[in-house]
């Protein structure tokens, strides 16, 4: 029997799935799923195509900002910067129904969005924040989904690598992508503050008030605190993010003031020490060889892909399912939602977001918003059993009588809010597209 | 031979971390473009060239240090419950198989790439300075070179993993925030339960 090479394809697509649940490194999967099959469909041809993509990624424009927003996260990881902030922020927020909760998410999302590390955000909020609300009575579900949830937020709220990367793979526009981003991000953070104050406000035993902030504040305390701890990070977020969707600077352009920036700050906090630079420079490395190495495999492995054909037999596969745009698009983050099961969120942006690509064209779906989708969506894969990595970050820091059921219990609420936001985004499209369309029409 | 494994992951790692420090040039180079560009309207004509040389010498360098520190991310969920002898059967016939093909490939291919930039003096097309690009270009024989080094002290570790049960040792490095803490937590349990058990006895 003689294989077409579209069925050549699939079976190409299909291995690469089983071989990466066989737990090999997905870069080197691809580029040798790339070759394999390459050398099948065009000849010594793929090996020329294997180098002039490597040279391709190394030179690509957008992909520069990647090591230098790893370079920013790593700096402020070190800086010494989050007890305090979270200190001013709780003392500013001491009246708020379930203060300490919605101290932990603010603080999670200003600092989640500077790291943009996930593992970091939940385990540094799981040694202060989580232990606080125990001690004050929290609820441990609430208090747990609270940390898990919101050590997420940093993935989504730009500046985020997560959506170069995705800028990256489709070339939609990362300042484009950027400006989408901003209120869908922020509307996530405020659902999910909104949601623990209405808890609160239900049920006060859940989050009851922590004794030390019975006695009153002064006012110029408060000020102090969130001048000297605050706002120097928050302002040095949206300088960054204001440089990129003003369009005063390119994103590596204001990645790179931004990694400056992160210095500065962490020798003005007085822990900018030699060893913890180094050691933001070597992590920097490894995390942007072990992304770069993805792209080199995947765009190799996708222009094989495509080459032979395979593209179009999801085409006529999905044209054969009569689905409505909706329908589909439903289908799309469904996928990408168990996806996050077994990969992580570079994979599936590098790997997977390229063959929905061409059916977005298909299905008249924007790829701007269906990126803001899947940047909500991605949310959850940290979040949903079985592999819910926040959970099992806390779970791993967490005082023994914390069990993982009751994390998984306790961010669930925060999923459904995940689900709600993706929902609004998607019947009210301008709340990504009317920032973009307002800058750049 | 043991020597011989942690000789290879000392040149990986040596070179990565020294071309890690392209991230501190790539910062402080464009800032300072940036910088020029807003005070004194005066961009420099280097930057752009710069930022992709150092970004490209940078993640490509780094891929055998990656490599060498277990750092290449993998769809893990089956293979982290996996026994280590069957950890090490998948692993070392996978880098055999796939990641030596895939890189001698890389190799192969990537001296006569760089070699026809180097011939006709290539430069960049982006800046009026024409930045040459031909030694950009070597790093990729390069990195594939270093990749397969790597590789096989990756196959050895493998061999040694199927004959003994347990992975060889690492060299110790910096880890991620999250590992660095959670190793920590996992510590002080392991100690706070010998002390309980050491009380109860």
């Amino acid at each position: 029997m003689m294989l077409t090479n579209p069925e050549i394809g699939m079976i190409q697509l299909a291995s690469f799935i089983v071989i990466v649940l066989l737990g090999f490194p997905i870069a080197f999967t691809l580029v040798a799923m790339g070759v394999f099959f390459g050398y099948y469909a065009m000849g010594d041809r793929v090996f020329n195509l294997l180098v002039t993509n490597t040279y391709d990624v190394m030179s690509n424009d957008t992909l520069t900002a990647v090591p230098l927003f790893l370079f920013m996260g790593y700096v402020v990881e070190r800086a010494n910067i989050l007890d305090r902030l979270f200190y001013s922020i709780q003392m500013a927020a001491r009246r708020v129904p379930g203060a300490l909760a919605v101290a932990t998410l603010i603080t999670c999302a200003l600092f989640a969005t500077a790291t943009g590390i996930v593992g970091a955000v939940v385990t540094l909020m799981g040694l202060l924040a989580f232990p606080a609300m125990l001690r004050a009575g929290y609820d441990t579900k609430l208090a747990a989904g609270v940390v898990c949830a919101g050590g997420c937020l940093g993935i989504m709220i730009p500046p985020s690598v997560l959506l170069i990367l995705y800028g990256a793979t489709t070339s939609v526009s990362v300042v484009q992508l950027y400006s989408a981003a901003f209120l869908p991000g922020f509307m996530l953070a405020g659902l999910y503050i909104a949601y623990v104050v209405v808890r609160a406000i239900i049920d006060p035993s859940l989050a009851p008030k922590p004794k030390e902030f019975d006695k009153p504040i002064p006012f110029r305390d408060v000020s102090v605190a969130l001048l000297t701890s605050f706002f120097p990070l928050a302002v040095l977020i949206l300088s960054v993010l204001g440089a990129i969707i003003l369009g005063l600077a390119t994103p590596s352009e204001a990645a790179a003031v931004g990694a400056l920036g992160s210095v500065i700050l962490a020798a003005a906090y007085r822990s900018l020490t030699f060893q913890r630079l180094k050691e933001a420079v070597y992590l920097t490395a490894r995390a942007s060889a072990m992304v770069c190495y993805l792209f080199i495999g995947s765009w190799t492995f996708s222009s094989v892909f495509s080459y032979l054909g395979g593209h179009e037999v999801i085409e006529h596969w999905v044209d054969s399912m009569h689905l409505s745009a909706t329908m589909f698009l439903i289908l799309a983050q469904f996928i990408i939602f168990l996806l996050g099961w077994p990969l992580e969120w570079t994979e599936i942006i590098i790997i997977f977001v390229p063959i929905f690509l061409p059916l977005l064209k298909h299905f008249h779906i924007d790829p701007l918003l269906f990126g803001i989708l899947v940047a909500l969506n991605i949310q959850t894969s940290f979040n949903t059993p079985p592999m819910a990595m926040a959970a099992y970050y806390l779970k791993g820091v967490a005082p023994p009588h914390v069990k993982l059921t009751e994390i998984f219990a306790g961010a669930l609420p925060f999923v459904f809010m995940v689900f709600l936001s993706m929902a609004l985004v998607y019947v009210f499209p301008g709340i990504a597209l009317w920032l973009p369309h307002q800058f750049y029409r | 031979m043991e020597q011989f494994l942690l000789f290879i992951d000392r040149l990986s790692a040596g070179v990565g971390k020294a071309f890690g420090w392209c991230i501190v040039i790539m910062t402080l180079g464009t800032s300072y473009d940036v910088f020029m560009r807003y005070l004194f309207r005066a961009p420099t004509d280097w930057a752009f060239d710069m930022s992709y040389f150092m970004y490209g010498a940078l993640f490509m360098m780094a891929g055998a240090y990656t490599l060498s520190r277990n750092g290449h991310v993998r769809g893990d969920v089956l293979y982290r419950l996996a026994p280590y002898r069957v950890q090490a059967g998948i692993d070392l016939v996978l880098y055999l198989i796939f990641l030596t093909p895939g890189f001698t490939a890389l190799l192969i291919y990537g001296i006569p790439y760089a070699q026809q930039s180097w011939h006709m003096h290539e430069v960049s097309i982006y800046a009026p300075t024409g930045a040459p690009v031909y030694p950009h270009k070597t790093l990729i024989p390069i990195a594939a070179a270093l990749m397969l080094f790597q590789c096989f002290a990756e196959v050895v570790r493998c061999v040694i993993c199927l004959r003994d049960g347990v992975w060889p040792q690492r060299l110790h490095d910096v880890e991620e925030m999250e590992s660095a803490i959670l190793a920590e937590a996992e510590d002080r349990r392991r100690i706070e339960e010998e002390l309980h058990v050491g009380a109860g006895k």
